[in-house]
């Protein structure tokens, strides 16, 4: 992208508008990120359904919730016992990552995730598919109906805070995508092994 | 599977739920529309809750059960309303905000939700469809026209003198040779058992179905009911279900043009035409008869569904893109982590406009497509999965962006995928061959309840 005079004037009208009350170092660090910043990029941000983000395909899940007491000391042990390896999230496929933070002493608990399409499409799934699993992560949460319970999107959604940045590397990637693509490269790479006639076995 | 999730299984399973209230469920819910169909949607407004409720009292008597439709030998009226209907007979608000929010929302207000963007987008459907006019839906199936213009008769008797109540239009459909759709094929072939119905059980409908899931107050698949609407203990919902209603126009000059090209010969193009749908044109489906068609097959309805995906993993047979595969995927290996059961929808689509002409290359102006109607306790939460998941996407079968050949909304360059070996075949340029005119978020309500609205 080429940069004109009109652009730098455009990048300083913004910087005046975003950041006129701040100190002049901040205002020359935010023209200096804007000079590289392309506006053109291709993640659209949108809505997630009914609380947050979504960019191209991919969503955000940040929720903060009161803890029972001793929640915080049972969900430990079993992260522990299953070092970091939900099976169950493995199966559901559209989990990018999840994230449990602890704090306030031990009292709190925040959940993020990041994942393909709208919060809420699966959940009747995850109630009949990997019931346990989620009862398991969420019992420990102050009020938690169990994930059949009628209501249960409805609690979710009470403790959901929307975003306000949120920065994704492979917007049209979902999870399912990403498999397949590991999936054709090692077989790509294999075939030309095979091509090359140079198999270092 | 563990051996506790099968012992779980079993036990879920072996539970028989409560017996179903057949006299207080409507005959639609249950029963299949004849085969040949004839019939009419007939919408109305209330201008009055008292022409409304009037309205009402004088349909509900002729309102076919499910106790009383045990065969389809004689014509049925059935009714639902929407939001606006409820409103307009002047419910009490904690009524009406009992009832689950898309429905309360309308479909034209969930257009986002169900991707009806484009060329489907609510700005562009006909009346009354989204205008919040459309209060009461009657339908009228029957199996011939001497009962179809009876039961005709009998419903304009209701609302012909009635004070406060306007007739907003009127929509013929069927008469088909064979019951065929706009394009050709014998459709309504796969509709899910219901746990405890009474209507016939065809091969390969597979385990019945938790009550549940399709009408109001009896456990579903999760083992609990869902949501209805009013106090739990005197429910308004009960025996009730909800509809959606979807007004297609089917550009059938488009998808005979699309077979032409990229078919081959005449034989070529009748396969194609079944690996779109995933069934040759009489029916026959692919999983049975891979290599050519088979009316005989298509026709028996003991044998034209009984098949699985077990055998055909690869999609070499059925292709995981086909519009029967992605509506119903049965025991197809999915992408995505889903329960199969929890999206599914009794469908008692109608069509409508001139029978299906093969040499149709340039759109001769006539009326032809289908009222798509499903019906669940959840029926707009399922459009709206299906919408989002299984028409307009290709995550869940690993086909990226790809959407349904028949009733997905195509954008430009968009690619429809033959399995095959030694590699598959994608097959460039795909259009949309079904554009949405309108639609609705419709609720209907088991007898007592309807007898309750005509009342309250």
């Amino acid at each position: 992208m080429t940069e004109s005079r009109n652009d730098l004037a455009d990048i300083k009208r913004k910087v005046e508008e975003v950041l006129g009350d701040a100190p002049q170092l901040l205002k020359l660090a935010l023209e200096n990120v804007l000079r590289e910043h392309d506006p053109h990029a291709d993640a659209q941000p949108g809505s997630a359904g009914r609380v947050g983000r979504q960019s191209g395909k991919v969503s955000e899940l940040t929720a903060i919730a009161p803890l029972k007491p001793g929640g915080a000391d049972r969900l430990r042990r079993i992260f522990k016992l299953v070092n970091g390896n939900f099976a169950g999230a493995q199966k559901v496929a559209t989990l990018h990552d999840m994230r449990f933070v602890f704090f306030e002493n031990d009292t709190k608990i925040l959940f993020a995730t990041t994942y393909d399409g709208d919060w809420d499409t699966y959940i009747d799934d995850f109630a009949t598919k990997i019931p346990d699993l989620m009862d398991l992560l969420f019992s420990s949460v102050e009020g938690w109906p169990g994930i059949k319970d009628p209501g249960v999107k409805d609690f979710i959604a009470s403790h959901q805070l929307t975003a306000d940045g949120w920065y994704v590397a492979n917007p049209h990637l979902s999870v399912v995508d990403t498999r397949r693509l590991q999936r054709i490269n090692d077989a790509l790479q294999e075939f030309l092994d095979k091509v090359s006639g140079h198999v270092d076995s | 599977m563990s051996i506790l999730e099968k012992v779980k299984a079993l036990v879920h399973h072996e539970a028989a739920g409560p017996a179903l209230e057949l006299d207080d469920i409507q005959a639609t819910v249950l029963f299949d529309r004849p085969d040949p169909y004839f019939g009419t949607h007939v919408l109305l407004r209330f201008d009055t809750a008292a022409g409304g409720r009037a309205l009402l009292a004088r349909l509900a008597p002729h309102v076919r059960s499910a106790a009383d439709a045990r065969d389809n030998t004689e014509a049925w009226i059935a009714v639902a309303l929407s939001h606006a209907g409820l409103r307009a007979l002047e419910l009490g608000p904690d009524l009406l905000d009992s009832f689950p929010a898309p429905f309360r929302a309308g479909m034209a207000q969930r257009a986002d939700h169900l991707q009806d963007v484009g060329p489907n987008a609510p700005d562009g459907w006909e009346a009354p469809y989204g205008s919040g006019q459309l209060h009461l839906a009657v339908s009228i199936f029957a199996p011939d026209e001497a009962s179809w213009r009876a039961a005709m008769a009998t419903a304009h008797a209701q609302f012909a003198d009635l004070q406060g109540v306007t007739l907003l239009g009127s929509h013929d459909f069927g008469a088909q040779p064979d019951s065929r759709n706009p394009f050709g094929y014998r459709d309504n072939i796969s509709n899910p058992a219901v746990e405890g119905g009474t209507a016939p059980v065809w091969p390969g409908q597979g385990r019945p179905i938790k009550a549940g899931e399709f009408i109001l107050g009896y456990p579903g698949e999760a083992g609990v009911p869902l949501a209805q609407p009013g106090p739990e203990q005197d429910s308004l919902g009960r025996n009730g279900t909800y509809v959606v209603l979807r007004k297609y126009r089917a550009d059938v000059a488009a998808f005979n043009r699309f077979l032409r090209e990229h078919g081959g010969d005449a034989d070529a193009q009748e396969l194609l035409a079944a690996k779109l749908v995933g069934r040759w044109r009489s029916g026959a489906p692919l999983a049975l008869a891979p290599e050519r068609d088979d009316p005989a097959l298509g026709a028996d309805r003991q044998r034209n569904n009984d098949f699985t995906y077990a055998r055909d993993q690869e999609g070499l047979q059925v292709p995981h893109g086909c519009h029967m595969r992605r509506m119903n995927p049965r025991d197809s290996k999915l992408a995505i982590l889903t329960d199969v059961n929890l999206h599914r929808l009794i469908r008692r689509s109608t069509t409508f406009g001139p029978p299906y002409d093969p040499d149709l290359l340039e759109d001769d102006g006539a009326e032809r497509g289908l009222f798509f109607i499903g019906l669940s306790a959840k029926a707009h939460e399922t459009m709206e999965f299906m919408q989002q998941e299984w028409i307009n996407h290709g995550n869940f079968i690993d086909l990226a962006d790809e959407r349904d050949p028949i009733v997905g909304q195509q954008p430009e360059g968009a690619i429809f995928t033959v399995p095959e070996r030694p590699v598959r075949r994608r097959i460039h340029g795909i259009q949309s061959f079904c554009t949405l005119r309108g639609g609705e978020y419709l609720f209907m309500p088991g007898l007592k309840a309807l007898r309750r609205l005509a009342q309250n």
